[in-house]
C-alpha cells in the first residue's frame, strides 16, 4: 500500500478532528505527536525519508542508533533524512536512552502510540523509507546489522531515483 | 547506569520537534529497562549454594555461566557446574527401640545406628563435575530453534545428553509455539556393584575371610545404565502489557536401571522388630507426564511470578507444585537498583505403587519394593528472601536464604508392635544459601 | 481421569489461539513491561537450575517448565 504525503496529512487532519471533540484528556498530546510528524515531513518535502519507530527497552533499537547516526551525516547533503518516533509510554526513559545513546536527528514523542497504529508497525523496532515523491517506498520489521548493506542500497537507489511527475 | 544528568546533552539529544506532552500518571522512577545483551560480548553469572539438612545430607553447589550473544542474535550459553555433597543419607531402614548394624555400601565395613534414630547411612561423599552447551538460532523472522549437549562425570555416574526446541511466533509475537526434546543416557557404576533385588543385606565382619565371596553373591553386576527421553510442548500468551503465561505439557519416558543401589528395606515380625533388611528393587521403566502453568503479572512497581505443576505417572505417583515469586523493586535506598524477591512453594506428592515404609514378614514379596521417603507421600513447603542490588559498574550481586522443609507422611500403613513408638516419617529440614554475581 | 486433565490444559491454550486472539495480547510498541528482565518467564535461570537439582534430587517429581516466548518481541 502506497500513502501519498497528501493522503498522510488528510488521515492525521480527520484525527486532529475526531480527537480533538474527544473527551479524552489527553488528546492534545495525541495531537500533537501526529502534527509534529506532519510538520516534519513537510520540511523535509521533496527528500528521501527514513522514519523509524523505536523505544528504549528494544534491543535492536539500541544497535541501529549508530548506523542512523551514520547514515544521516552520510547523505544529509543528497537530501536525506532520518525521522524517528519514539514510543516510550514513559518519556524519561526515552530521554534516558538518548543520554546514552544519542540521536543527531529528529526524535517525535508519540507516547501513546497513535502513529505507530496509524502505519500499522507490526514489531519493534520498524522503519519506513518514503521516496522524494512522498509515498511509502519499502517497509522493514526489526533491525539486522547484517543487512545494514542492504538498508543502504534501498537508501541510495531511492536518493538516485529520476522523479516522474 | 549511574550518568550525572548533563542539561545540554538533553538538549542535544533532543530535537525541534519535541512539542509532545507526557501524562503526569506516569510516576515511574526510571528503572533501568532491561534490553536484550549488548552484541558480541560475553555475560557472566557465577553462582554459589550451600545446601544442608539437619543432621543429613550438606551440599555445596558452584555454576559458573557464559552467554555470548552474535550479531544475528545468535547466542552461545557455556556453563560449568560442580558439586560436592557430603554426609548422611536414610538408608530405607526403619527405627528400631535397638540399636541397629548395617553394612556400608561398597561391603567394606559396617556401621551402627543409636535405639531409635533412623538409619542414616553417611558413606556419601561425592564429586560432581558437569559442563553444558547450548546454542540458539534464529531461523527465520518468528522461528527460533536451539540445541545443546550435557555431560556430567562423578566418581560413579555418567550421564550424556542431548536437546533441541523450536519456538514459532504468531500475532506479532504475542502468542509462541514450543516444542522440545531431551534424551540422556546414563550410566551407573556403584561402589560395590549392583546389589541383587531383595537380597538379604550381608551382615558380619569384612574381615572375615569368606566375606568378599559371601558379599558377591548378593551382587549382580557392577554396573547399569538407564535411558531417558522427554518431550515438551508448550504456548506462551501475552495477556496484556502486564501480563504473561504459559501452559506446558511434558512427557517423559525412562528405562533401565531406576532401583535406588544404596536403599534397602527392614523385614520386620508382627511385633515390628526387624528380621532382616533386604536391598529395593524398582520396575525398570517409568512414565511422566506433567501439565504446567505459569503467568507473571506486572503491577505498578512489583512484579508477581506464580506457577502451577501437575505430574503424574505409572507408579501412581502424582503431584502438585506452586511455586511463587514477588519481585519487590527497592530503588536505590538499599543499594543500587536493588530488590528483595519473598518466595514460597508447596509441594505435594502422593507414594508409588510399590512404596512400602517396611515389609511385613508374613507378607507375600512383592514385585517392587523401596522404603525411599522420596517416593513416598509426603508434603514439603520453601520459603525464602533473595535481595539483590547492582555493583562495580552494573554488576548485579545477590543473596537468597531458604528454608525447605519436608514432611513425608503415613500413607495408610499399618504400624505393627514397636513400630508404633518410633519415627517412622522424620521430618527433613534443610537450609538454602546462595551468593551470585554477574559481570 | 489423566486424560481429562491434558484435555483441559490443551484446550486453554487452543481456545486462545482460535478465538481469545482478537483480545489478547498487545501492540509491538506496548511491551515495554514485557521487556523487563524480572517479565521472562525464567528470569533466574541459575536459580532455577539450583533448584531443580536440589528437588529432583529430593522428590519426585522434575521438569515441566518451559521456554519461548514473552520478551520484547523484538526482531
Amino acid at each position: 500500500m502506497q500513502y501519498s504525503l497528501k493522503q498522510i496529512q488528510f488521515t492525521v487532519f480527520i484525527l486532529f478532528v475526531l480527537l480533538s471533540s474527544s473527551h479524552n484528556a489527553n488528546s492534545q498530546e495525541v495531537v500533537n505527536s501526529q502534527t509534529a510528524l506532519e510538520q516534519a515531513l513537510d520540511e523535509h518535502k521533496g527528500e528521501v525519508v527514513y522514519l523509524d519507530f523505536w523505544a528504549s527497552w528494544c534491543g535492536p533499537c539500541r544497535k541501529s542508533f549508530p548506523w542512523m547516526n551514520t547514515v544521516q551525516e552520510q547523505y544529509k547533503q543528497q537530501g536525506f533524512s532520518v525521522i524517528s518516533i519514539n514510543l516510550d509510554a514513559d518519556k524519561m526513559l526515552a530521554e534516558k536512552f538518548l543520554i546514552e545513546t544519542p540521536a543527531n536527528f529528529t526524535v517525535i514523542y508519540d507516547p501513546k502510540g497513535k502513529i505507530a497504529k496509524h502505519f500499522k508497525i507490526q514489531g519493534m523496532p520498524s522503519s519506513m523509507l518514503i521516496g522524494r515523491d512522498g509515498k511509502i517506498k519499502s517497509r522493514h520489521t526489526g533491525f539486522f546489522t547484517k543487512k545494514i548493506p542492504e538498508y543502504q542500497q534501498e537508501i541510495e537507489q531511492l536518493l538516485n531515483a529520476i522523479e516522474v511527475k | 547506569m549511574k550518568n550525572k544528568i548533563d542539561k545540554t546533552n538533553i538538549k542535544a539529544a533532543l530535537t525541534i520537534a519535541t512539542t509532545a506532552l507526557l501524562g503526569t500518571n506516569n510516576l515511574a522512577q526510571a528503572e533501568s529497562t532491561s534490553t536484550s545483551a549488548e552484541e558480541n560480548t560475553w555475560e557472566f553469572d557465577s553462582a554459589f549454594l550451600f545446601y544442608s539438612e539437619v543432621d543429613r545430607v550438606s551440599a555445596g553447589e558452584a555454576i559458573f555461566n557464559a552467554k555470548k550473544t552474535f550479531d544475528n542474535e545468535e547466542v552461545l550459553n557455556l556453563k560449568l557446574t560442580i558439586d560436592a555433597l557430603t554426609g548422611a543419607s536414610a538408608n530405607g531402614a526403619v527405627a528400631q527401640p535397638t540399636v541397629q548394624t548395617f553394612t556400608r555400601p561398597s561391603g567394606n565395613g559396617q556401621y551402627e545406628i543409636a535405639p531409635g534414630d533412623t538409619p542414616l547411612d553417611d558413606t556419601f561423599h561425592d564429586t560432581r563435575v558437569q559442563l553444558n552447551g547450548q546454542w540458539t538460532q534464529p531461523l527465520a523472522p518468528d522461528y527460533t530453534a536451539s540445541g545443546g549437549v550435557h555431560i556430567s562425570k562423578e566418581y560413579d555416574y555418567l550421564s550424556l545428553g542431548v536437546n533441541g526446541n523450536i519456538a514459532i511466533d504468531f500475532d506479532r509475537k504475542n502468542s509462541t509455539f514450543s516444542a522440545g526434546f531431551s534424551y540422556f543416557q546414563d550410566t551407573f557404576t556403584p561402589e560395590g556393584g549392583i546389589p541383587k533385588p531383595f537380597a538379604s543385606m550381608l551382615i558380619g565382619d569384612s574381615n572375615d575371610p569368606s566375606w568378599d565371596d559371601d558379599f558377591a553373591k548378593t551382587r549382580i553386576g557392577s554396573e547399569d545404565d538407564k535411558s531417558t527421553a522427554d518431550i515438551l510442548l508448550g504456548f506462551t500468551q501475552v495477556i496484556n502489557r502486564r501480563m504473561l503465561m504459559q501452559f506446558n505439557y511434558s512427557y517423559s519416558m525412562v528405562e533401565g536401571y531406576l532401583t535406588d543401589p544404596f536403599k534397602i528395606l527392614s523385614v520386620v515380625d508382627n511385633d515390628g522388630a526387624a528380621q532382616d533388611y533386604i536391598y529395593e528393587s524398582r520396575p525398570d521403566s517409568r512414565t511422566k507426564q506433567s501439565i504446567y502453568a505459569q503467568s507473571l503479572y506486572h503491577f505498578d512497581t512489583t512484579v508477581l511470578d506464580v506457577s502451577y505443576r501437575y505430574m503424574w505417572d505409572d507408579w501412581e505417583i502424582t503431584s502438585h507444585t506452586i511455586d511463587s515469586r514477588l519481585r519487590i523493586p527497592l530503588g536505590d535506598s538499599f543499594g543500587t537498583e536493588s530488590y528483595l524477591q519473598p518466595h514460597l512453594r508447596v509441594y505435594q506428592q502422593s507414594a508409588a505403587d510399590f512404596y512400602r515404609p517396611f515389609l511385613l514378614e508374613s507378607d507375600p514379596l512383592p514385585a517392587f519394593a523401596s522404603a525411599d521417603y522420596r517416593i513416598g507421600e509426603m508434603t514439603a513447603f520453601t520459603v525464602g528472601i533473595k535481595y539483590g542490588m547492582l555493583v562495580n559498574n552494573g554488576h548485579e550481586l545477590s543473596f537468597r536464604l531458604e528454608y525447605y522443609r519436608q514432611t513425608p507422611t503415613d500413607a495408610g500403613f499399618n504400624e505393627p508392635g514397636i513400630l508404633k513408638d518410633v519415627e517412622l516419617y522424620p521430618t527433613v529440614d534443610a537450609i538454602i544459601a546462595q551468593v551470585t554475581y554477574s559481570f | 481421569m489423566m486424560y481429562k486433565k491434558i484435555q483441559i490444559t490443551l484446550l486453554i491454550p487452543i481456545l486462545i489461539g482460535t478465538t481469545g486472539c482478537a483480545s489478547l495480547g498487545v501492540e509491538p510498541w506496548e511491551r515495554d513491561l514485557l521487556s523487563k528482565k524480572e517479565m521472562s518467564l525464567n528470569a533466574e535461570p541459575i536459580d532455577a537450575a539450583l533448584d531443580d537439582h536440589i528437588y529432583f534430587s529430593k522428590e519426585a517429581s522434575s521438569g515441566g517448565k518451559g521456554f519461548g516466548g514473552g520478551g520484547c518481541g523484538c526482531n
